[in-house]
């Protein structure tokens, strides 16, 4: 499998978490501190799914996602899933009108992340 | 250059009132052999003449001296998962009484002080990593301090021998760390990043608040190094750097009971820690 995915979160040890999830289960991995370091590194190598916290300094994951959607194709129909603490309907909402895939809640173990994450990847192709 | 001569005992007094007035930490007559290899130490270093003119160098803290000395006092030996029983306290009891009052995406503020090389700290970050599930759903902050500017270089740069690492499995070595050579370790970039390092006098009260509260604070072994008194202005200082209802790991030779009684004494299976009363002075 060489799918790629890029984690935006502005926690090291959540990226740390997931990377080490994802990474076991085979898939090579990137990380970005915030939405604004996500564009820079996409505009340079193409990812095949993203997985995006909310709330990061710089640029919060939907003002991300509103920017990524706005890019030229391929780059802007990037699948994105939406890891969040937030878990409320109008939470999901504002994600899916952002340009949101899938949603996720925090706290997530490693078993579910690497399963969506092979949903997601399966879905695109 | 020869070596310096023997220090007296009133110098030995001297120097020992200076490093507890500057720091709290006492050292009588039967570490006189510990003191005096230190300050000799320092005398040739600074290549000072006399403990007299070294001292005056010192109390006119020239060059930093007053600090260097401080260095050179503070015992630094520790290693990776050290009284392990207190991050499983950590993970399955303290965490989960402080977030039963906080949002998920919260922030959670854990403190070693003082952290020496960083083993603790970065102990932390992997315990938490390892064992605790909700590691993802809350903003977790570790900083680690120390009195000791030095080591405080040496934790940021992460690098570590075999002895520090000789409690950690060979699968968490692999997982966490980038072998240098043979005798030597890097700590990963995340967990480098995930920890932040600054200096702390438990001592000054003022730098102390400066700091700002913690949910969670690991202060091992340092207290034992005080006499009564700067314990009980280092435990009042700790007080005030805990979020009501937040909790301090001591070593688990030393009490706090015996040191000040702001606060409440906690059984867990896996350790005995105090809490910072919800309502409290």
């Amino acid at each position: 499998m060489d799918k790629r995915i890029l984690i935006i979160d502005d926690a090291s040890l959540v990226r740390l978490y997931y990377r080490d999830a994802l990474q076991r289960a085979g898939y090579s991995v990137d990380e970005a501190m915030n939405g604004l370091e996500a564009l820079e590194k996409l505009l340079v190598t193409p990812a095949d799914l993203l997985l995006v916290d909310i709330n990061m300094p710089k640029m919060d994951g939907l003002t991300f996602l509103k920017s990524l959607r706005r890019q030229p194709m391929p780059l802007a129909a990037t699948p994105a899933i939406v890891v969040s603490t937030e878990a409320a309907p109008q939470d999901v909402e504002a994600a899916r009108r952002a340009g949101g895939n899938f949603y996720l809640v925090k706290p997530l173990t490693q078993d579910t992340l690497t399963r969506y994450v092979g949903l997601c990847c399966g879905i695109k192709s | 250059m020869d070596d310096p001569p023997p220090v007296t005992t009133d110098e030995f007094r001297r120097l020992c009132e200076f490093l507890y007035r500057r720091t709290g930490m006492v050292f009588k007559e039967d570490k006189r052999y510990y003191v005096e290899r230190r300050i000799r130490e320092r005398i040739r270093a600074t290549g000072s003449t006399s403990f007299t003119s070294y001292f005056a160098r010192l109390r006119s803290d020239f060059r930093g001296e007053a600090e260097k000395l401080v260095n050179a006092f503070t015992v630094n030996e520790t290693f990776f998962y050290r009284e392990d029983h207190q991050l499983r306290c950590l993970t399955t009891d303290l965490l989960a009484k402080r977030i039963a009052a906080k949002p998920r995406g919260d922030p959670l503020l854990i403190w070693s002080v003082p952290c020496a090389t960083g083993e603790e700290p970065y102990s932390i970050a992997i315990w938490l990593l390892e064992h605790w599930p909700e590691v993802d759903a809350y903003d977790v902050e570790i900083v680690g301090s120390d009195i000791d500017t030095q080591v405080l270089e040496v934790a940021r740069e992460g690098i570590f021998g075999k002895r520090a690492l000789i409690r950690l499995s060979p699968e968490l070595i692999a997982k966490y760390f980038v072998p240098i050579d043979e005798n030597s370790w890097r700590i990963i970039p995340e967990l480098r990043q995930s920890v932040r390092f600054s200096s702390a006098n438990l001592m000054d009260t003022a730098e102390m608040r400066a700091h700002g509260r913690f949910d969670v604070i690991f202060c091992r072994n340092v207290l034992i190094y005080f006499d009564e008194s700067s314990r009980r202005i280092a435990a009042e200082n700790l007080y005030e750097n805990l979020v009501p209802g937040g909790y301090i790991c001591l070593g688990h030779t030393e009490s706090m009971s015996r040191i000040s009684p702001l606060f409440e004494v906690c059984r867990f299976s896996d350790a005995i820690v105090y809490q910072r009363p919800l309502e409290g002075p």
